[in-house]
């Protein structure tokens, strides 16, 4: 595998081989890596195979029984659900996302910092009191619907807080930033002479937009989908409160087993699980990824 | 089709219809982002102290912010928990998107998944499993155990959105300052950097606002007196979330323009 | 070069978590989020001048998992009933000093010697409370008596309940005449047509705020906490509190010593202190609880004790919670079930 000449998603065609400096300067990354990330992955993989005693404390006795349980349809289907919700969420933050984050890179350089900050400070509030602010809005007689009914464009109040669209507007408004973030930062760079040579070439705006712009901030796209996707795919705080909480997520179902039935090794398996397709998928994209770039 | 051929006839005015499109798409998108924000304001002048309906007008809650030892503290701890974990992801992101960029590892491909994984890794998983990783070790569990988790899942935002920026970087730049004679450091510091400030500064960013927004990663890991806003807030939900709650976000996003503004103005003083 | 300036950081973050702590003079208190007022805590620092470091947790679930790990050395802790019980059984509380108790006979009898206690040796109640409906008068005019009425078709999305398994299944329990803390395989499938029935109607689940969607409209009828209820009480009187005909659940949160703790002293004088009947008056008045101590009652205000839900008029007896053990895995895989078909 490592013989491949490009193998990161990163690797440039001028990447070196590291020398003694390159891996003295990765270690302090890499030891964070595996003491915050790798051992307690471990301590979880030990935990999905015990049991528990009556006050829920794990006691080392090995079983498979855990890993039966987390192949139930049951959890596939919330798996599924939880996916579908989080690629709903990421779609649309694509949509709303990437002309402000282009829109924001044109600006001059003190008019972007400052944009780009106000993009964030809306996130400085306290996550339940912003909430709770989105279920004043949405609420049978809250101000939307009541704006809607003056307008004359519904004809009764409206209802949609705690229906699955509810869920998905705080989704997509607890994302948006990590959208807009990301694809600023690799639009920033391109040339506006770029965009009007493409221009003066003959190809018209949506032309230029659709073959020129957007392969060029491609990377910025790919980071965007990864740093929304994935973690919506465990939010459930949201969804429970603006959805209604009467479909569970595969987030709730894992989060229930440790504070709800004190079943840790279930919950523990359940986490092995689910990061482990995380990690199967991510390297098919990659592989994916390289082979249709050459 | 249409916009096509009306492009042909004024070839700049198409591209600055794209624009102006995107402008008052821009426009929209932050009526949507500051909406909450907006009724939250609202709502921190409700006289009702459990604030789910407007009853009337008052200014006490802004008042009271200051004798509220609890938020005030809890308020300090997570601006110094987010400011550390930002620092820190910065530092470990950016170096970990160069180093990954510049050099080819072994394992490289298997390094990239791995900072993922905090991603991906469901709160509960990663406060329980941190905690039990923190009593074996004998960590007493504190401010830096808080900063530790909280570091650990923020800094793969700011890395991935550095590669971003790194992919299609043009090479020669680094190069091109070495060959001034320029050390690897230098040239990183003078070079590199400045190039990645945009990514960098969307990163801590991120960092700050995953921070400073965490709940359950940091009641996990947090000790006597490290709760930070959130854990206090959430906590209140069931006597109801005071008005004071909106007070505070409201005095603290409009400290925090105010500040950027004022600084920018400072900045600019001194450029003249 | 850059990562390696991080030690230096951590250091100082270091320096912050292990400030110095004069042990005698703290008492480090673990307990539910914003349960014990402010003006409490200050009172007893002001009075014998023990710091109290007061941290917080939202379930009894997450306090055992926390405490369990050891991470941090509690002097006082707030159990929920049953889980004092399961601490109790697994020898993992002091036995209390009641010499240094004289304020424990304030309580009323009625709230000593329970079942999750039997031998009051371990435990002092803090507050109780019941799991009723709430009614909103204005919009619901037909009696609603118990579970089979709250959960009739008619109501369809009109009602909140907690978001708890074990609450709901009780509720079915009742209905069957099976008692609350019999739960087995058998039993839940019994539990299991009636609540496929019940959760038809439910438009949402909330533990944390039910009463959010009560005052704003949004549903007319709950499943609640007293303490939910006695809130909606005291904002609006239509807000009805009724105890289900059927059965009712109380839960009494208690204060414990675990072991391991480093003050026991001052885990003795601050829980003396929580007895006074001035003290426990105080508490009172911020949350709408219902107070175990007779003496503090009598401080009262005549609102206070008029509250249905803090109160409520009754004598029959009302049932608590025993420490499940394992099967309470049994419950949030049922709960998960019915959430996913419904």
């Amino acid at each position: 595998m490592q013989a491949l000449p490009s193998t990161s998603l990163t690797d440039s065609p001028h990447a070196l081989r590291p020398r003694v400096w390159g891996w003295v300067l990765l270690a302090p990354m890499l030891a964070w890596l595996v003491l915050f990330v790798l051992v307690p992955m471990a301590i979880l993989l030990v935990y999905s195979f015990c049991t528990r005693d009556d006050l829920g404390r794990v006691v080392f006795e090995f079983t498979f029984e855990n890993y039966q349980r987390v192949f139930d349809p049951i959890y596939l289907r919330i798996l599924g659900r939880s996916i579908g919700y989080a690629a709903l969420t990421t779609g649309i933050c694509l949509l709303m996302g990437y002309p402000v984050a282009w829109f924001i890179a044109r600006q001059r350089e003190n008019v972007r910092n400052w944009l780009l900050l106000l993009v964030m400070i809306p996130f400085w509030t306290s996550f339940l009191i912003r909430t709770y602010a989105w279920m004043t809005i949405l609420k049978g007689n809250g101000l939307l619907s009541g704006l809607l009914l003056s307008a004359g464009v519904i004809p009764a109040p409206l209802e949609i807080l705690y229906t699955p669209a509810a869920a998905i507007i705080g989704l997509v408004y607890a994302y948006l930033p990590f959208m807009i973030l990301p694809i600023y930062g690799s639009a920033e760079k391109l040339d506006n002479a770029l965009v009007e040579a493409a221009h003066d070439l003959g190809a018209g705006p949506v032309r230029a937009f659709s073959e020129v712009i957007v392969p060029l901030t491609w990377p910025g796209i790919a980071a965007g989908i990864l740093l929304v996707f994935v973690p919506a795919i465990g939010m459930f705080a949201i969804t429970d409160l603006m959805g209604g909480a009467r479909v569970p997520m595969i987030g709730n179902v894992i989060h229930n087993q440790f504070i709800k039935a004190g079943n840790q090794p279930f919950g523990a398996a359940l986490g092995i699980i689910f990061t482990l397709m995380f990690v199967v998928a991510y390297t098919l994209a990659q592989r994916r990824g390289r082979s249709s770039h050459p | 089709m249409l916009k096509t051929s009306t492009s042909r006839l004024s070839p700049p005015s198409g591209l600055r219809l794209l624009n102006l499109g995107f402008g008052v798409w821009t426009a929209l998108v932050f009526v949507f982002l500051y909406l909450p924000i907006f009724v939250l304001v609202v709502y921190s002048f409700n006289t009702s102290r459990l604030n789910i309906l407007w009853e009337g007008f008052t200014l006490r809650w802004y008042l009271e912010i200051a004798d509220n030892v609890r938020i005030i503290r809890a308020l300090k701890n997570s601006l110094i928990v987010a400011s550390f974990t930002t620092l820190a992801s910065v530092i470990i992101g950016t170096a970990g998107a160069w180093l990954l960029h510049r050099y080819r590892y072994r394992f490289s491909r298997t390094i990239q998944t791995l900072i993922c994984v905090p991603m991906i890794m469901p709160e509960i998983v990663l406060g329980v499993s941190l905690l039990v990783f923190f009593t074996v070790v004998g960590l007493e569990l504190g401010y830096l155990t808080v900063i530790l988790a909280h570091v650990t899942f923020c800094f793969p935002f700011v890395l991935v959105a550095v590669q971003a920026r790194l992919q299609g970087l043009d090479p020669s730049l680094e190069e091109a300052a070495m060959d001034l004679g320029a050390s690897p450091l230098k040239a990183f510091w003078l070079v590199i950097i400045p190039c990645l400030r945009p990514a960098i500064v969307s990163g801590a960013l991120m960092a700050f606002t995953l921070s400073m927004d965490e709940l359950i990663v940091t009641v996990f890991t947090s000790g006597l007196g490290s709760a930070t806003l959130p854990t206090v807030v959430f906590g209140m939900a069931k006597i109801g979330l005071n008005p004071m709650l909106n007070a505070l976000s409201a005095v603290f996003v409009v400290t925090t323009i105010a500040f950027v503004l004022f600084s920018n103005h400072l900045k600019k003083l001194s450029a003249r | 070069m850059k990562p390696i300036r991080l030690l230096p950081l951590l250091a100082i973050a270091a320096v912050f978590a292990t400030a110095a702590r004069a042990a005698d003079k703290e008492l480090n208190l673990y307990a539910w989020s914003e349960y014990i007022p402010q003006t409490v805590l200050d009172g007893f620092t002001k009075e014998t001048g023990i710091k109290v470091n007061y941290e917080t947790f939202s379930s009894g679930e997450e306090m055992l998992a926390k405490l369990l790990a050891g991470g941090t050395r509690y002097d006082l802790i707030q159990p929920p009933d049953y889980v004092a019980e399961a601490l109790i059984k697994n020898k993992l509380l002091v036995p209390l000093d009641y010499k240094k108790l004289p304020n424990f006979k304030n309580l009323l009898p009625e709230f000593t010697k329970m079942p999750h206690d039997p031998a009051q040796k371990f435990t002092v109640p803090y507050m109780a409370g019941t799991v009723g409906i709430v009614v909103n008068t204005e919009k619901i005019k037909e009696p609603v008596a118990g579970y089979k009425d709250l959960f009739s078709a008619r109501y369809k999305d009109r009602i909140v309940v907690l978001d708890d398994g074990r609450e709901l299944v009780v509720g079915a329990f009742y209905t069957q005449g099976i008692g609350l803390n019999d739960i087995t395989p058998a039993t839940l499938e019994k539990a299991r047509p009636i609540l496929t029935a019940w959760f038809k109607n439910i438009k949402l689940f909330d533990s944390d705020s039910p009463k959010t969607a009560l005052l704003n409209g949004d549903v007319d009828l709950g499943l609640v906490w007293s303490g939910e209820a006695a809130i909606l009480w005291n904002e609006n009187k239509k807000f009805h509190y009724v105890l289900p005909s059927e059965g009712v659940h109380m839960f009494v949160d208690v204060l414990a010593i675990p072991k391991g703790s480093r003050n026991q002293s001052a885990a003795h004088a601050f829980l003396d202190y929580l007895l006074r009947p001035d003290v426990s008056a105080l508490i009172s008045e911020e949350f709408p609880y219902t107070n175990p101590n007779g003496e503090a009652r009598k401080l009262l205000t005549p609102e206070q004790l008029a509250n249905p839900a803090s109160y409520p008029k009754t004598d029959r007896k009302l049932d608590t919670f025993r420490h499940l053990g394992t099967s309470g895995a049994l419950i949030d895989e049922l709960f998960t079930d019915l959430k996913n078909t419904k």
